[in-house]
């Protein structure tokens, strides 16, 4: 990691893990970082972690709609070819099927990104193909899987704008793509459109380096798109990666993300939805609260540091069962003023860690940044 | 030169302990002729070391060249699944927990039975000899990865 990640890293740590006191008042960030009143300051136990969020699927983010509707989000089911993986295959097939059962239905569903494993066009279209499962209006933003083969081109043919906006029932939905902006890690090393891919699409590499963004452009845009809203009214935004910094090694965040709370920071009721962690993640930052939606595919780990402390983890799951620690969400918009995320988990009746035990990181570790595809062969 | 005396402060402790210090000190001098390990042979033992971790991060994160090349090509999976898609910088591998009892298994196993279970089980690969040189770059790199990870025997 550089030194400049490593410094905003430290930085965004010290504003949402203090070390048994409360942030400083006068640091610019700390006021626009507010604390969930029941949160236990002090050091992070697995213990501290889970003893006081409610035993409960459902997460309760309260925020005003004017009737009460429902949404479902898919994501990250990470395609390959049907003949390479029917077990991906099957778990969207399972997916579209429950959302379409929904009952009342879900208004629309968001596609929450990483439609396809290496971005081919076969792996796209089966992705469209088993979403057409789903009757319901699709809204779809990219994730980095998607885009680094062809740099976006068949995934705009099928699903057109990365980024738009449209309102509901008194609620303004924005989509934001995170992952277009990458900066160029492949012409100077002459890497095919494959070997460009390859890397973007190994989480842990360390060749595509910092590329989760939203760029100045689009911040202009989503400046612009929320000029004309009422502030008091609530914003709902969907982004591949998570809107704050998690663990940007992984690329959990988006490097502009200061820049985006600046933009966001006059609305007072703003919840960023987003994918990419394929797990339970939950942060609240200024007015914002985030997030994190599960994958269809795999589980992703907890990261080695940086996990909010506002986030209850997903219990521990077992690698033998291709449906455990993964699925889809249910987003319930209602009329007494809340906004509930429902986890619907295969195969798990609690989703959250109920002892130390239950957790990934029970086991205490220290890890480092794999070397291989910086020594060879490139 | 410092050697010597804490050699024979420890014999002088323990009769019991002497006794095994002392037949470390027989062994010693058969092999007193040879010199001293230099840097250049540290860094060969190093540079080989190193060589199994690069082997070992590449077949973890799927590379099918080198899978290819180590004969392991077809059994580490079978699904594009690699081990590195649940387990990025090898986390969560926790190599400093084994051998211990394995849910999973329902039996007592080592790093290498777990391996060999996410071949066969998550990638839907076929079992790898724990013999190998696959298998030895793959722990190489799991245990590389977790440098600093505090031993934790037996932990679930
Ligand atoms: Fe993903
Ligand atoms: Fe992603």
């Amino acid at each position: 990691m550089s030194d400049e990640l490593d410094r905003i890293r430290r930085e965004m740590h010290s504003v949402l893990q203090p070390e048994g006191v409360r942030p400083d008042d006068s640091l610019k960030i700390t006021r626009r970082t507010f604390i969930h009143g029941s949160l236990v300051f002090g050091a992070a136990t697995v213990g501290q972690a889970f003893a006081w969020w409610p035993l409960l699927n459902t997460l309760d983010i309260a925020h005003a709609a004017e009737a009460p509707f429902k949404f479902a989000w898919i994501s990250d089911t990470h395609l390959y070819p049907r003949s390479l993986n029917t077990r991906f295959v099957d778990k969207v097939v399972r997916a579209a099927q429950e959302v379409q059962a929904m009952d009342p239905p879900a208004d629309f569903l968001i596609f929450g990104g990483d439609l396809a494993q290496l971005g081919k066009i076969e792996e796209l279209e089966l992705g469209v193909d088993l979403l057409k499962e789903i009757k319901i209006p699709k809204h779809y933003i990219p994730g980095e899987h998607d885009w680094y083969l062809d740099m976006g081109k068949k995934w705009g043919e099928l699903f057109g704008q990365p980024n738009w906006t449209f309102d509901h029932k008194g609620v303004r939905f924005i989509g934001l793509d995170t992952v277009s902006r990458g900066p160029d890690y492949w012409t100077a090393k002459n890497m095919t459109p494959e070997e460009r891919m390859g890397h973007m699409a190994t989480l842990d590499g360390t060749v595509a380096g910092p590329w989760a963004g939203v760029g100045r452009d689009q911040l202009d845009w989503m400046e612009k798109t929320l000029a004309d809203w009422d502030k008091t009214r609530p914003v709902v935004i969907f982004s591949h990666n998570p809107l704050y910094e998690y663990y940007p090694p992984w690329n959990f965040w988006v490097r502009d993300w200061r820049e985006v709370h600046e933009v966001l920071k006059p609305f007072a009721k703003v919840t960023n939805i987003h994918g990419h962690v394929h797990q339970v993640l939950y942060n609240e930052i200024g007015t914002l609260r985030s997030i994190g939606m599960l994958a269809t595919s795999w589980p992703w780990p907890y990261a080695p540091e940086g996990l909010p402390k506002l986030t209850k983890p997903m219990i521990r799951v077992d690698p033998g069962d291709p449906y455990d620690g993964v699925g889809w969400e249910k987003i319930d918009v209602a009329a007494t003023d809340e906004v509930d995320v429902e986890y619907i988990m295969w195969g798990r009746k609690e989703v959250f860690v109920q002892s130390p035990e239950d957790h990934d990181k029970n086991v205490s570790e220290i890890i480092r940044p794999r070397i291989a595809d910086n020594m060879w062969p490139y | 030169m410092t050697i010597k005396p804490s050699f024979r402060s420890l014999l002088r402790r323990s009769a019991a302990a002497g006794s095994i210090a002392l037949a470390a000190v027989l062994v010693g001098p058969a092999s007193a002729h040879k010199d001293p390990v230099s840097p250049e042979q540290l860094k060969i033992y190093q540079e080989a070391f190193m060589e199994e971790v690069r082997k070992g991060d590449l077949l973890f994160h799927g590379d099918q060249a080198t899978a290819d090349a180590m004969g392991v090509g077809t059994s580490l999976s079978k699904t594009g699944m690699a081990c590195a898609m649940c387990h990025p910088m090898a986390s969560d591998t926790h190599p400093q927990s084994f051998p211990k009892f394995q849910a999973q298994m329902a039996k007592f196993a080592t790093l290498r039975d777990m391996i060999n279970w996410c071949i066969e089980k998550p990638n839907q690969g076929e079992k790898i000899d724990p013999e190998s040189e696959a298998m030895k770059a793959l722990e190489a790199y799991i245990t590389w990865s977790n440098t600093g990870s505090v031993l934790q025997p037996g932990k679930f």
